[in-house]
């Protein structure tokens, strides 16, 4: 164990000590931010779009007034403006302008039910559906018109509608003050699983990197020097634990840009959320996966030396830490279904879908979680005894890649 | 003298094929033990089973300055025939994170590092990365490396393959250096002359076999018989009646006379017919280098010989 402590000590400091590795370090949370920033600067211009919109109306039939109050408390950020321009004239005013548009309201147009809409050609999609709230007035107009009493009008104005009765009414009569608190209790999961999951992330990309480690040992055929003070095994662990010590440097690093950024941009207060026990589980599933691929992954890099030549076995096995990707999916559709479960109990995936459901589901399956948790547990082992096996061979041989057949023999051995 | 190293009855197969049968040999304190043996004669081989990288199917392996079970990793320093070194780290890093390995105290391993940078050549390149070293350069660290420690017994694997004549005498003396300092050296190799000129005992090894294990003067005296080259146009013929003559190469003007084991030089010369054209005669022992050869090719004619004197 102290000889792997001297091992993880030096893959830590090599790789502290290495510009690529501090560039990545930096560049990672950097790239998220920057990502983060580029959303929300997008989203943003998309919405001031829509609010831009200058709307000219032949107000024929006297509702303008209305009209102007019912943009006024909408928020829709419309200029309305009168206008006597005929239908011809605005046809060709609209392509020179920009978000624009002409409405013409007179009893001929609302005859034949239709009003006709000029609009310039850059105009929001969505404007059409947004000119249903014009309907109101227009609509009251026509009642007007038709001799309807005010009494009469709201009848019809109304509509009929279904509603379910029976049991359950007063739930859905409260349904509207529970919504607020459904959304702490979902931030309450969120947060601590979104930490998890970027321990999660930041363990299994430094995970990628013990394989290179692996991998360069023998290339660099400082193996044999290596092995004259210490064993295969003590090598192996130690390689497992200083990636892992380096994936916390990522994670930690990751949180320390990431927090202050969504502290700034929103005001959930992150910490309040993250000190319970359920971030306890939740890093506690992103260790045991790290420990399942770092073992994995130092096991096949031993049987690699030129990663250019590799055979598809190996290429296969790279993917494993990437299927729980299979089922973001199924999980979200259906946190209880089928390929949910499944996902649960299959060790490749168990810790990335068992981490998603988690996050979903109101109530935890206990038994669940103590079963997926038992089949994390014992393949990581398994999989450390086997990479064991691997690496004590693997590591020895120059000059080319394992094949299959000489991994599964000295899986044998 | 103590001995160190005692290798007994090793045997080792690699799937069907038997690559070591019954080696046995031992190094002792303060000399150096030389394996030879042509490509694939099982040197490396025998190494690794010492160093304990690969398990002898039988026989045993005693470290005798070492109580307790295994190898005594930190007394021995081993420099491997594939060897090589972390590209992206500098020398002063790889040198101390090697010493550490070796629980050496890392203070004292510093000093050592700079007086060796020192002596080989290489000073000021403490700081300087792995992968702009030349190749020469970076087989000098790694025998830093291997040496950093002060081990008791330091096993050498082909030190000097790829070396330029220069690095080869700074190795050669420095090796020299450390057995006279009472280091126990191991040490493979398939360069002959080099190994002639150092190594006290030397274990000759052919397809996985001992061929011939002693001192070296036992080896020259036992093995190496002596020879006589000759320059000048002569008959075969005459050569013959030459007595003393095991057997005859030629080549164009030169002859070489390959004599039996006791013979006495200058008594010989006197035989020498007077009609013999000679534009040069030297007279010397076989080199270790000729055995070698001779066993490596199989044609083993001087062993044979020497085998039934002795």
């Amino acid at each position: 164990m102290r000889n792997s402590m001297k091992v993880a000590k030096w893959e830590v400091k090599r790789n502290m000590k290495n510009k690529s590795f501090i560039i990545g370090l930096f560049l990672t949370p950097l790239i998220i931010i920057g990502f983060g920033f580029f959303g929300s600067w997008i989203g943003g211009d998309s919405e001031d779009e829509s609010n831009e919109m200058t709307i000219f109306i032949d107000d024929q039939i006297g509702i303008m007034e209305e009209l102007e109050s019912l943009v006024h408390n909408s928020e829709l950020g419309w200029e309305l403006h009168a206008t006597d321009v005929s239908e011809e004239d605005a046809m060709t005013e609209i392509e020179d302008t920009e978000a624009t548009a002409y409405i013409y309201l007179n009893d001929a147009s609302l005859l034949e039910g239709i009003v006709p809409v000029y609009t310039s050609e850059d105009t929001d999609a969505f404007f059409t559906n947004q000119l249903a709230v014009f309907q109101g007035p227009i609509l009251a107009y026509q009642m007007n018109q038709l001799g309807l009493t005010e009494e009469q009008s709201a009848v019809i104005s109304r509509g009929v509608y279904f509603a379910e009765m029976g049991a359950e009414t007063e739930a859905i009569e409260e349904a509207a003050a529970p919504e607020e608190a459904s959304e702490d209790d979902f931030l309450a999961r969120m947060i601590p699983a979104a930490f998890g999951g970027i321990i999660f992330i930041s363990i299994v990309f430094t995970g990628m990197a013990i394989f290179q480690s692996a991998s360069q040992e023998k290339k660099d055929k400082i193996a044999e020097i290596i092995l004259s003070s210490l064993t295969p095994g003590e090598l192996m662990q130690g390689k497992i634990i200083g990636y892992f010590i380096l994936g916390l440097i990522q994670a930690a690093v990751l949180l320390v840009f990431l927090i202050p950024f969504i502290m700034i941009q929103t005001d959930i207060p992150i910490f309040e959320y993250l000190f319970v026990p359920e971030t306890l589980l939740f890093v506690f599933i992103a260790v045991l996966n790290y420990l399942m691929f770092a073992a994995i992954f130092v096991g096949i890099g031993a049987t690699i030396e030129d990663v250019t030549t590799s055979g598809n076995f190996q290429g296969i096995v790279m993917m494993l830490p990437f299927l729980p990707f299979l089922f973001i999916g199924p999980v979200i559709g259906d946190p209880s279904g089928l390929w949910a479960q499944i996902g649960t109990y299959v060790p490749f995936t168990a810790p990335g879908v068992l981490l998603l459901r988690l996050t979903l589901l109101d109530v935890w399956p206990w038994m669940e979680i103590i079963l997926s948790l038992a089949i994390i547990i014992v393949s990581t082992l398994l999989f450390i005894k086997l990479a064991g096996k691997i690496f004590k061979v693997g590591i020895l041989m120059y000059g080319k890649n394992a094949t299959p057949g000489e991994i599964w023999k000295w899986l044998k051995a | 003298m103590q001995t160190m190293l005692e290798v007994k009855g090793l045997n080792k197969s690699f799937k069907d094929k038997q690559v070591l049968k019954n080696i046995s040999f031992e190094v002792k304190k303060g000399e150096i033990m030389a394996i030879l043996g042509p490509n694939g004669a099982g040197k490396s081989t025998t190494i690794r089973n010492i160093m304990g990288i690969l398990y002898p199917d039988e026989g045993s392996i005693t470290f005798h300055n070492h109580k307790g079970k295994g190898i005594p990793q930190n007394k021995i320093g081993y420099l491997p025939e594939e060897r090589g070194l972390y590209k992206n780290v500098k020398v002063m890093d790889i040198l101390l994170y090697l010493a550490d390995l070796k629980d050496y105290p890392l203070d004292k391993a510093k000093e050592r590092i700079l007086d060796y940078l020192k002596k080989f050549d290489l000073e000021g390149k403490e700081n300087v990365s792995i992968e702009e070293l030349s190749k020469g350069m970076g087989q000098k660290v790694q025998f830093i490396g291997a040496v950093i420690h002060e081990p008791e017994l330091l096993i050498l694997d082909e030190p000097f393959s790829g070396l330029d004549p220069v690095s080869q005498d700074i190795f050669k003396e420095e090796i020299r250096r450390l057995r006279d300092a009472g280091t126990s050296i191991l040490l493979s190799s398939h360069q002959m002359n080099l190994v002639e000129e150092m190594c006290d005992r030397l274990f000759m090894i052919q397809r996985g076999e001992k061929v011939i294990y002693g001192t070296l003067d036992e080896v020259k005296t036992e093995y190496a018989n002596f020879k006589c080259t000759i320059q000048g146009q002569n008959d075969i013929h005459l050569l013959e009646t030459i007595p003393e003559v095991e057997h005859i190469e030629q080549d164009g003007d030169v002859s070489v006379l390959y004599l039996t084991k006791d013979v006495h030089p200058s008594r010989w010369v006197k035989h020498l017919p007077e009609d013999l054209n000679i534009q040069e005669l030297s007279m010397n022992r076989v080199s270790l280098h000729e055995i070698f050869i001779d066993i490596a090719t199989d044609k083993r004619l001087m062993t044979k010989e020497g085998e039934a004197h002795a």
